[in-house]
């Protein structure tokens, strides 16, 4: 710890990424795993740019997944417009989705909020479960034809993986800035007391919009490539509550507000969940409920800031170990 | 559509609101007391099938009988729920409390997976299809006795919470907890009761609808954003608005299934509730109160 304490975090994004990087190499096998590790990872990192920075529980992100991989994959097999310039026109609309849906729901706070973006995401999988001229319904999409931008292939695995790497780069330079920034400060300051933030002229209804939208952006960048990873799915894959449990459970695992925490804490959660998929088959949600309890019972701050205070008392205990000696 | 039809599919619509008024009285009353969305909620109510089902498969009791042991199993559930897991966290952020409810869901209903696997299965009882008929207008008679039932818990409930010392104690405690306190309630206990009555409400209501629905382990995710329509509807943490919440539910469901709106019938509720959410979020009846 205290050889990396010093180090910048963007050195510490970098350092990860290089690291991941050797994935491939190392687990050709696993590589599946290793995409899913990833996008979950960057899609719980942009989570908590609004959960966890701004405090505002959102438990409907996935609205934007489900978005992400139905306008990209729509735009590519309806009209023939290329994947990547679909995933920008899908943030395009996942950004003003949540601007318009922030706008009007902002004004409800804490459990009211969080009912709200329940509703949304519900409401659009039961329109993409029925509007079935435009979303093929509940048999889904298949995307059986990818364009090769560059001469690489999307169908490819590795491709895939780095893909996932680089939105992850991407998702942990916008924490990082974010973290960093005046606009962290304001939406900390919404978080602990939006009241008094208002006093101190803070404008909470701007901040948190703003980081709405850019955590709806990322989201629905992931939601494109989990399509593009699936190249087949139906609306219960990617619009469910399930989901966008998982990508919160993942940020407050790992620790809610922090830059890396999301990351570890998706890496924690999917781990375990390969470790007991054979023990609990298709119930293999049932450990990440005992986890929830677990943590949310006895490591509310997540496993970064349990960590951190273990590492604390741990040091300072040595301190007065050495005054005294 | 007929004068006949649109009475005929009223009725069905208030007597299934009677039983969703069931699910939203618990999640309100806990709300109102305890300050916690509940999100296990239609779990609870899907344990509560399943005690039922499994009662009747191996002990042929009947799934109006077997409210005779949910009901006990539910207040034990609830208190055990309680103590342990959200008493501990009372004083933490509201979103704290939120999260430990999900993972209940999750453990709930993923044991039922585990358990009974995950294929619908139904409870044939000897009166499963019968109907009654009322002038020009047929009923189904589980769905008749289930309000009836549903009338009588209310009504018992109601005594409780007007007539009884705990009832009392349970008001105070929603109005203000801390004056509550100062007048020497045991707030702590009154959440724990509190949560208990909302778990018995929930596994009962799930008893009630056994005999009309598929049973299978996720059920109760969508009774729990039922229950979170009909609370909305009536305003949070108000029980006699949660009645009407109910009904109004069930009432539109069935209108608006009706009306060829059959695969929306989900969206109907959820769309209402968007809009009460933003326009009044009080609830269509006001102040919220217990």
């Amino acid at each position: 710890m205290s050889s990396l304490g010093p180090l910048p975090t963007p050195a510490r994004i970098a350092l990860l990424v290089l690291l991941l990087a050797a994935y491939p190499a190392v687990f050709p096998r696993t590589l599946n795993f290793g995409f899913s590790l990833l996008l979950f990872a960057a899609m719980a990192t942009a989570w908590d740019l609004v959960g966890g920075w701004a405090g505002q529980l959102s438990l409907g992100h996935a609205a934007f997944v489900g978005l992400g991989a139905y306008v990209s994959s729509l735009l590519w097999t309806r009209l023939g417009v290329p994947i990547w310039w679909g995933i920008l026109a899908a943030m395009a609309g996942g950004a003003l989705l949540a601007w318009a849906w922030g706008f009007v729901t902002f004004r409800l706070r804490g459990a009211y909020f969080a009912l709200s973006t329940i509703a949304v995401a519900e409401v659009l999988r039961i329109v993409a479960n029925n509007w079935a001229d435009l979303t093929g319904g509940p048999e889904g999409i298949s995307i059986e034809t990818l364009p090769a931008p560059f001469g690489l292939n999307l169908f490819s695995r590795t491709v895939q993986f780095y893909l996932a790497l680089a939105l992850l780069a991407v998702s942990l330079l916008v924490s990082w800035r974010v973290g960093a920034s005046r606009f962290g400060a304001w939406l900390e300051a919404i978080r602990e007391d939006e009241d008094s933030s208002m006093a101190l002229g803070v404008n909470p209804a701007r901040a948190k919009v703003l980081a709405f939208a850019l955590s709806a952006a990322l989201t629905v960048a992931g939601g494109a490539l989990y399509a593009v990873h699936l190249s087949f799915f139906e609306p219960h894959g990617v619009f469910d509550l399930q989901l966008s449990v998982q990508l919160v459970l993942m940020a407050i695992v790992g620790g809610m507000g922090t830059v890396f925490g999301p990351t570890l804490g998706a890496f924690v959660l999917l781990g375990f969940q390969e470790a007991f998929r054979s023990t609990f088959q298709q119930a293999s949600l049932f450990i990440y409920g005992v986890i929830i309890v677990v943590i949310v019972r006895w490591a509310p701050d997540g496993l970064a800031g349990r960590f951190r205070t273990v590492w604390r008392r741990a040091r300072d205990g040595r301190r007065a170990l050495d005054t005294v000696a | 559509m007929t004068v006949v039809t649109l009475l005929q599919t009223a009725a069905g619509g208030i007597l299934t609101g009677g039983v969703y008024a069931l699910i939203g009285i618990g999640l309100s009353l806990i709300f109102g007391v305890m300050r916690i969305v509940n999100f296990s909620h239609g779990e609870l109510m899907a344990v509560g099938m399943y005690t039922a089902f499994v009662l009747f498969r191996h002990l042929g009791l009947d799934p109006y009988v077997s409210l005779l042991v949910v009901v006990p199993a539910g207040a034990a559930l609830g208190v055990a729920v309680e103590r342990l897991l959200l008493a501990p966290i009372a004083r933490a952020a509201e979103h704290t409390a939120i999260l430990m409810t999900v993972g209940v869901g999750l453990i709930l209903s993923n044991g039922l997976l585990f358990i009974f696997g995950a294929h619908p299965q139904t409870l044939l009882a000897s009166y499963s299809t019968a109907t009654v008929r009322l002038g020009p207008i047929t009923l189904s008679l589980p769905l008749l006795v289930s309000f009836a039932l549903t009338v009588v818990v209310i009504a018992a409930l109601y005594l409780l919470l007007t007539r009884t010392d705990l009832g009392r104690a349970i008001r105070a405690t929603a109005q203000n907890r801390d004056a509550a306190e100062l007048q020497g309630i045991d707030t702590g206990w009154i959440r724990t009761a509190v949560f208990a009555i909302g778990t018995v409400l929930a596994m009962a209501a799930g008893v009630l609808l056994l005999p009309l629905l598929y049973v299978f382990p996720t059920v109760g995710s969508a009774f729990t954003l039922k229950a979170f329509v009909v609370t909305v509807l009536g305003g949070m943490g108000n029980v006699v608005g949660a009645i009407f919440g109910g009904l109004l539910l069930g009432l539109v469901e069935s209108l608006g299934a009706s009306f060829g709106a059959t695969n929306y019938r989900d969206a109907i509720g959820l769309v209402a509730f968007l809009l009460v959410l933003l326009v009044r979020p009080a609830g269509l009846f006001g102040r919220s109160r217990v």
